[in-house]
């Protein structure tokens, strides 16, 4: 050792050793002064703002802040732990740049769509809304007016806006990000079962012998679930878990199996297990022939994209094209059985009815799934290309074998992303009921096909609310009249109040905002202009003249950078909450701290703009070009103002008094003792003294019972109680539904009984269309599908040669407008970096870490090169997360989706990488 | 200030700390501090072991100047790393591990080492955790070190382990395998918690060695267990593999038989 380098040492180690002594005289200081603060904090039950797994927290505040979060001990889901995210609960209210005035855009103290961001008072915010609103609802009527709200919004507050917009404004232009998240899983439990909602629950993950991840990166995008998945592989040695993946993640680091499959050959694959099942006689026909029937739909129904190519950028055209006629290639000729339709154009004449299904024979169904042999799934789905088509065959083989195991083994499958933003994903959604209905293997303990959740509250909020364009509360839709009826029964609103037209789902409002058939947008906590795919038109088009867009939201986002008027927003734990999780547990929380500055509720938001309008604006004749409905005259909604006084409302009422503040409703007082002393900030804003939440809920339980039944809001509250899973019978939850014993809905020796109401009656038919148009009803079964395989719109080609798919990581929420404000969240992952494969990069003379840049057909973005990336790319994939303000990924995405849900894929958008 | 004058500064600080508490308070970041520049002044990759490295570093800055993601920089009086030698502090600025190691080359006396020209093989250091503070540990989703880490897998594995406390969690423990770590630090870098749980130090500081007189007899190959060892998925599949245990004994099993051969069996 040298003379300078044993000093250095000696330094070192005094200094290390001073630090030591000093560090812990200092912590000893600090716990005692923690512990003398810790006294004056108030702990009480709160829920983890971010995935749909639905943790309890615990949450401490102290002096009108949050001080501490941690993971509630007693909550059945988490047990006292957090991912990264929820370990940061606390902190996304304390970003530097919340939002906390009104802003609108103005010029010589009026507002103006050209002028710069001014803060304004809430009442001239709310004023220029309210007059712009009327100015093109008098126009237009309430089609060309749209409410986009969220799978993160509260219950109350997606009750609120939806029944102001359907039951007020009368128009059913309200949709949620849910759409662009679980629409595809929504539509497959209507058709297959009638009911919205999965039949199992957390529970299961512990008493499953086989667990299958079907697309579903759970690792990831369900962090504190995959654990109890891992910990369940750990404790029963001979559990095993299957990941079926399009490239490998972090599921795949305890897989026992992993399947690389190409994008949408999942219906091919499926469609094989379905046939080794006929072929090896392991489905259990009693099950079968008593609970199930079989269907099938049509098969050329496009891809969810505009018919026209009007506004289109020119690149985009040959895609959209393939909306209208679309070519099919070997593998698709031969899996829908028209070989000799093979590299033809087929016109996509189905597009307007994709949803249209029909009883099939069993024969049938099987005559469908005959051309899935192990050989043509193979060769079709393959994905790896460094892998052997020998050893994929024999992964294919082991999957089928997993799931044909004898009648003892228990499995679960589960998805989320992967198969629901899928051009065909409410196919494959069915696919996968269809395997475990055709073992009779579901909705009982560690049997079933369970549809992972993606938001807090998609289900108890978006769904179960319907805060959808063609959704009424508890599984009713606008389209149906005795649903619309008993929803103005329940509302105390005049007979027709409810419009009978489906309003526009998510994509189809912004490509109003486009094509001018909708003017007015307001968006609730979500950030739409970063998150929908194909940003660069809806960027452009909120900008145009005639529309007016508002934006709530808490923090700075891209979506407001094009909007005319921001509204600062009130955030999780500054509000009375209620949030339902992807197993129907419906949990809350109290208000306990302020919103900083004039950040307000949504919900007050809405209350506040439904009184600056009267009856006699909205409940009277509107036009609403187009509506030919029994009932209704043609083109436009009737005046139901004569109706309405002799119910007793008076034409100067405003929405506030005839919709929310009610007598019935005014009943339920503030203060109530469940508050235990905490604000209530509507409360004390709207000055009139009734429990909003409290009185909305109790509004709104009786759409639930006969199927969705929630408790009363009291016993959420209960300091015991950490959610509750809906249907709640006599005070008790239901874990399992459809399977006697489990489910309060089956009576005694039915065994099964699926007894969703919805599409219970269809036609019938063969593989190839309906016979007979007489509607035969299904009481108390489920549908098996026959679904084929089909392809995507945008396939590689030599100039677009790569397929980028996109997705979430861990660290980040979304797109990062809260996550991304918690600078220790930030260092975790500060941009979003395209994982690639290094052959792929190699072969663009590109390196890990070079700046490239990536482009599609929509539009040209610069992403850095990660070839040790977080996700293993097989050659010819790369993906990119859409967390990261500065890397707009949602502008190179296509904007095609299922035609039955409206939900658009977000995983196949072709694209080229070049230096940059 | 001299070497002797900042030692008994230091020792001073430190009582004062034993003393008083919020004197302590005080004064503790800046000790901690130092402490923390000094061990964390990692050498460029490449670096020779330190004494050879201070032999031959001519403290001219062809390394710093030729990395692009400024990660390296000469140390200044104030660094606490000699001065004018090249360091980084990974909390700060992680080495990025350039494909093509840009800082190697250019280095005119050797002090780094120019055979090094694949930068997974670099040791620039080794991460040591605070498993009482790390996160993970605690049975919390993190595992932001092992997603990060540009190794992962073999530099970062992941114990995963049951978590009594819940009974129904699993844990995934990042556990450090010198054999691959590089010392990049893009961990440190990463780590969410208020102080890094995770921190990149020189070899000497962090590597204990076995007295020669003694073989492990775990071997030098001991891993963790992977969860799904022993497990042959095609074997426990196939029903018929686990009857076939003489020749034979599987096809006479088959129900049935082929069509004429035994009659009256079912097919």
């Amino acid at each position: 050792m040298t003379s300078l380098s044993r000093r250095e040492f000696i330094k070192t180690s005094i200094a290390a050793t001073t630090a030591a002594t000093a560090g812990f005289t200092v912590s000893q200081a600090a716990l005692a002064q923690a512990s003398a603060a810790e006294a004056g904090w108030k702990w009480d039950k709160g829920v983890c703002r971010f995935c749909g797994v639905g943790c309890g927290e615990q949450v401490a505040t102290f002096d009108g802040k949050i001080v501490a979060i941690k993971g509630d001990p007693d909550a059945p889901v988490n047990r006292g732990l957090n991912c990264i995210k929820g370990y940061f609960n606390g902190r996304i209210l304390y970003g530097e740049d919340r939002l906390t005035r009104p802003l609108m855009r103005m010029k010589g103290g009026k507002f103006d769509k050209d002028g710069d961001f001014v803060p304004v008072t809430w009442d001239q915010a709310l004023d220029e809304i309210a007059a712009q609103f009327k100015r093109i609802y008098k126009a237009k009527g309430p089609s060309a007016v749209a409410m986009l709200t969220s799978g993160q919004s509260l219950v109350s507050e997606g009750y609120i806006t939806n029944k102001l917009i359907k039951a007020g404004f009368r128009s059913n232009n309200i949709d949620p990000n849910a759409r662009l998240c679980m629409a595809s899983a929504v539509v497959a439990f209507y058709q297959c079962f009638g009911v919205d909602e999965p039949a199992n629950c957390y529970d299961d993950f512990e008493l499953a012998d086989t667990t299958v991840l079907w697309s579903n990166n759970m690792a990831e995008a369900h962090p504190i679930l995959w654990s109890r998945v891992t910990d369940h592989r750990l404790a029963d040695k001979n559990s095993r878990i299957i990941n079926v993946t399009t490239y490998r993640n972090m599921c795949s680091d305890i897989s026992d199996l992993e399947i690389i499959y190409k994008p949408n050959t999942e219906l091919a694959i499926l469609n094989y297990i379905a046939r080794e099942m006929v072929k090896r006689n392991a489905v259990n026909m009693d099950f079968v022939n008593k609970h199930c029937i079989f269907a099938t739909g049509p098969v050329d129904i496009g891809f969810g994209m505009r018919p026209t190519d009007k506004f289109a950028f020119p690149a985009e055209k040959d895609t959209l094209a393939k909306q209208l006629n679309y070519t099919i290639d070997k593998y698709e000729a031969i899996a829908q059985r028209r070989p000799d339709m093979a590299g033809k154009s087929i016109e996509q004449k189905d597009a307007g009815r994709a949803d249209a299904h029909w009883h099939i024979t069993f024969d049938e169904y099987k005559r469908g799934i005959e051309p899935y042999t192990l050989d043509f799934v193979a060769e079709l789905a393959k994905g790896d290309p460094s892998e052997s088509l020998d050893a994929f065959k024999k992964k294919l083989q082991q999957l089928a074998d997993y799931y044909i195991a004898d009648k003892s083994k228990k499995i679960m499958s589960l998805w989320c992303m992967g198969v629901n933003q899928h051009v065909r994903g409410v196919w494959v959604n069915q696919q996968i009921y269809a395997l475990h209905l055709l073992l009779g293997k579901h909705g009982t303990p560690g049997n079933g096909a369970f549809s992972l959740t993606g938001q807090p509250t998609a289900c108890g909020t978006a769904r179960e609310v319907g805060t959808f364009c063609h959704r009424l509360p508890s599984d009713m839709l606008v389209a149906n009249p005795a649903h619309r009826e008993k929803t103005e029964k329940i509302w105390k609103l005049p007979p027709k109040t409810l419009n009978p037209r489906v309003g526009t789902a998510l994509m189809m409002a912004l490509r109003g905002l486009e094509d001018g058939s909708v003017n007015f947008v307001w968006t609730q906590t979500v950030n739409l202009w970063q998150s929908v795919p194909n940003t660069n038109h809806w960027l452009k088009a909120a900008r145009n003249k005639e529309n007016f867009v508002v934006v709530a939201d808490a923090y700075p986002t891209l979506s407001g950078k094009v909007a005319d008027v921001i509204l600062p927003a009130a955030m999780i734990f500054e509000k009375w909450g209620m949030f339902g999780n992807a197993e129907r547990r419906m949990q809350c929380w109290r208000q306990l701290v302020n919103a900083p500055g004039q950040a307000r509720p949504d919900a007050w938001m809405m209350l506040e703009f439904a009184k600056r309008f009267t009856l006699k604006e909205v409940w009277g004749e509107l036009p609403l070009p187009g509506l030919k409905v029994e009932g209704f005259p043609d083109d436009k909604l009737p005046s139901v103002l004569e109706e309405a006084k002799k119910m007793g409302y008076n034409e100067n009422m405003t929405l506030y008094e005839a919709l929310f503040a009610t007598p019935e409703n005014k009943k339920f007082k503030w203060p109530d003792p469940i508050a235990k002393g905490t604000e209530n900030s509507i409360v004390n804003l709207l000055g009139d003294g009734w429990f909003v939440e409290k009185a909305l809920f109790e509004e709104y339980r009786p759409f639930t019972f006969g199927g969705h039944d929630l408790a009363p809001f009291d016993m959420y509250y209960d300091d015991k109680v950490r959610g509750l899973r809906w249907p709640i019978i006599d005070g008790k939850e239901t874990k399992w539904r459809f399977s006697e014993g489990n489910d309060p809905f089956v009576k005694a020796g039915e065994g099964y009984n699926f007894h969703g109401k919805l599409l219970k009656a269809i036609p019938s038919g063969d593989l190839d269309g309906v016979k007979d148009t007489t509607p035969k009803p299904l009481p108390g079964k489920a549908k098996i599908f026959f679904r084929p395989y089909a392809g995507y719109p945008e396939k590689l080609d030599k100039n677009y040669d790569l397929q980028l798919c996109t997705g979430r990581i861990l660290e980040h929420w979304h797109t990062g407008s809260m996550t991304r404000r918690v600078p220790e969240l930030h260092r975790t992952a500060p941009t979003a970096t395209l994982d690639m494969n290094p052959a792929d990069a190699q072969a663009r003379g590109l390196k890990h870490q070079d700046l490239a840049w990536v482009e599609t057909r929509r539009g040209k973005i610069k992403m850095i090169v990660n070839t040790r990336g977080r996700n293993k790319m097989p050659p010819g994939t790369i993906w990119a997360a859409f967390f990261d303000e500065g890397v707009q990924v949602n502008q190179l995405t296509l904007d095609a989706a299922d035609p039955l849900s409206l939900e658009p894929d977000y995983k196949k958008a072709a694209a080229k990488v070049y230096k940059a | 200030m001299s070497a002797i004058d900042r030692r008994q500064f230091l020792i001073r600080t430190a009582q004062m700390a034993g003393v008083a508490a919020c004197v302590a308070a005080v004064w503790s970041p800046l000790v901690r501090g130092q402490a923390h520049a000094a061990a964390h002044a990692l050498r460029p990759p490449g670096a020779l072991p330190e004494e050879d490295f201070m032999a031959l570093c001519l403290k001219c800055g062809q390394c710093v100047k030729a990395c692009p993601f400024k990660t390296l920089k000469l140390a200044t009086v104030a660094d606490h790393a000699p001065t004018g030698t090249p360091y980084f502090i990974a909390r700060e600025t992680p080495c990025e591990m350039c494909v093509d190691v840009p800082c190697v080359p250019v280095c005119p006396s050797g002090a780094l080492d120019r055979s090094l020209t694949d930068i997974t093989k670099a040791r620039m250091g080794l991460p040591v955790i605070d498993r009482e503070i790390c996160l993970s540990f605690r049975g919390l989703r993190c595992e932001v070190c092992y997603r990060v880490c540009p190794v992962r897998g073999k530099a970062i594995t992941l114990n995963i382990v049951h978590n009594e406390d819940t009974n129904r969690h699993a844990r995934f423990e990042p556990v450090i395998n010198s054999e691959h770590c590089t010392g990049c630090g893009i961990c440190e870098k990463a780590c969410p918690t208020e102080e890094s749980s995770i921190r990149v130090l020189r070899h000497q500081f962090v590597q204990g060695k076995l007295g020669e007189h003694y073989s492990p007899s775990l071997g030098e190959d001991f891993k963790i267990q992977d969860i799904r060892q022993g497990t042959d998925i095609a074997k426990e599949l196939n029903p018929g593999d686990k009857r076939q245990a003489a020749p034979g004994v599987g096809y006479f099993n088959q129900p049935g038989g082929r069509e004429g051969i035994i009659p009256g069996a079912k097919p």
